[in-house]
């Protein structure tokens, strides 16, 4: 069954499916030279007073963010107890203690550990999509595009462990509401594998799973760097796991070509900066 | 005198000594305690479990759950072990008994999708309830999925130079790593009857970056 990515995106699409696929969809392949879509200022499809939008020069910013803001603060807190116990263990108790706050303040942010799980959950996951469709959202070519927002996902997840062990590693063993939404956000991350149905030369007869498989891979070993606290050998996965993505729907070599290039390429990107 | 300790079929024996063997008895209640937690878990999750509910199920008292087990977690770890002790037995059984490797990977992957279909209750207890009941058993499900990574590293064995370039140190895992991911999120949703199902698609997944995809397809759907 071959999936034609439709241009409009259909409603039933949850809020990161929309994120995600909307700017990334295909204008053509393959592309003669580098054409950048006209500088709106702000990702097409996000309205300016969208609070959705992602804030410019994320990384840097959240720190400060942190600082001021009490409910993220306490989000944060219950990532750093989380990673450190495992969801089970951790009691309201001690995420007040790290967050420096009252308990009566726990409570007025949220109504229960559950509940401020899903928060950081949801924040962690919105915070790493955007930083995928920022670095992503530009290229033309599927390819490279899969290859700058995987970058970016390293990238979020060697610098912020805790968080992407959330989503990634203590989703499945949390409440019910945790599990439904890491399913959801697997199925955004399918979709975005899934445009390269269009651009492979047997996109057709491709396993039907395939994309759920491909995530699934790349996300068991993010996991197991996650849960050896090791987030600084992340990054370095980045060939390989292009690689692998890439494969089914290129062929080896093509996928290897892209994954090679992608030093070159983020070089190129850093020195303009 | 009727002790709840001793199976039904031993209850026709005069009380007193049996002159069983300790140990007999022993391995016997702690199998009964395992099958009972895993009835247990099967009926209330596994956070709802009582040792209760476990000693109930085992028919068996309390005090002798405590010779077996320190805690509900203690007496989970001996039935995780115990269900993929059985898994494993079967994979490796099926996998050993084709000659060429990619037939024993169908076949390896065929007994367990068989193995979890026909125990949807098993299947839950060690790939959903066991991500609840506490670190020592996260770490025997993480081993036990890297513990698969070997069937397919075997597939490396007389590849082409230019195969055996498109493979990387992490393929092997990230495969694994898939597979189990569609596996999971089914029995996750109690869709255990469409296991079976993935088995050309797992194949296909698993044997291509060995195969490539046109031989890989072909063994996928055969028989």
């Amino acid at each position: 069954m071959r999936s034609r990515f439709p241009v409009k995106v259909p409603a039933r699409f949850n809020l990161i499916e929309k994120m995600v696929c909307l700017s990334l969809v295909p204008k053509r392949y393959p592309v003669p030279g580098p054409t950048r879509s006209p500088d709106l200022g702000t990702l097409p499809f996000v309205a300016p007073k969208s609070t959705t939008r992602p804030l410019p020069g994320q990384h840097q910013l959240s720190r400060e963010f942190i600082a001021q803001h009490q409910r993220a603060r306490i989000v944060n807190a219950l990532a750093l107890e989380v990673s450190e116990k495992g969801y089970r263990a951790v009691t309201v108790a001690d995420i007040v203690k790290r967050a420096g706050i009252a308990r009566n303040t726990f409570y007025e942010n949220f109504g229960s550990k559950e509940e401020c799980f899903l928060a950081a959950q949801q924040f962690a996951m919105s915070a790493a999509l955007s930083r995928v469709v920022e670095a992503a959202g530009e290229i033309d070519e599927w390819p490279l595009r899969v290859e700058a927002g995987l970058a970016a996902f390293l990238r979020y997840v060697a610098e912020e462990p805790a968080l992407a062990r959330t989503c990634m590693v203590d989703a499945l063993a949390a409440a019910p509401s945790s599990v439904r939404f890491y399913e959801e956000s697997l199925q955004a991350f399918v979709s975005l594998f899934r445009l390269g149905r269009d651009v492979s030369p047997h996109g057709q007869e491709l396993p039907e799973t395939l994309e759920e498989a491909l995530i699934g891979g790349v996300f068991w070993i993010l996991y197991q760097r996650l849960v050896a606290a090791e987030p600084r050998g992340i990054e370095e996965l980045l060939p390989e796991l292009v690689e692998f993505a890439l494969t089914p729907y290129l062929g080896a070599e093509a996928a290897r070509a892209v994954a090679d290039e992608g030093g070159a390429a983020s070089a190129t990107a850093a020195s303009n900066e | 005198m009727n002790s709840p300790e001793y199976p039904p079929e031993l209850a026709r024996l005069p009380p007193g000594r049996h002159g069983l063997p300790r140990e007999f008895v022993a391995r016997n209640q702690r199998e009964r305690l395992i099958a009972g937690l895993a009835e247990a878990v099967a009926e209330n999750g596994y956070a709802g479990t009582t040792i209760a509910h476990i000693t109930r199920h085992a028919a068996v008292s309390r005090r002798t759950f405590y010779e077996h087990f320190g805690s509900k977690d203690e007496c989970f770890v001996a039935a995780y072990d115990t269900v993929m002790a059985e898994l494993r037995r079967r994979v490796d059984q099926a996998f050993n008994e084709e000659d060429e490797w990619p037939q024993a990977v169908r076949a390896g992957i065929a007994a367990m999708l068989e193995f979890l279909t026909a125990e949807p209750h098993l299947a839950r207890l060690s790939m959903v309830e066991a991500l609840v009941a506490g670190p020592v058993v996260i770490e025997r499900y993480d081993a036990a999925i890297q513990g698969l990574v070997p069937y397919f590293e075997a597939g490396r064995k007389g590849r082409s130079a230019k195969v055996l370039a498109g493979l990387s140190p992490s393929t092997e895992e990230a495969l694994v790593g898939g597979m189990v991911s569609l596996i999971s999120r089914r029995i996750f949703a109690d869709r255990t009857e469409e296991l079976e199902s993935l088995l050309p698609d797992l194949v296909e997944f698993a044997l291509t970056p060995y195969l490539g995809s046109a031989e890989a397809a072909q063994v996928a759907k055969s028989a």
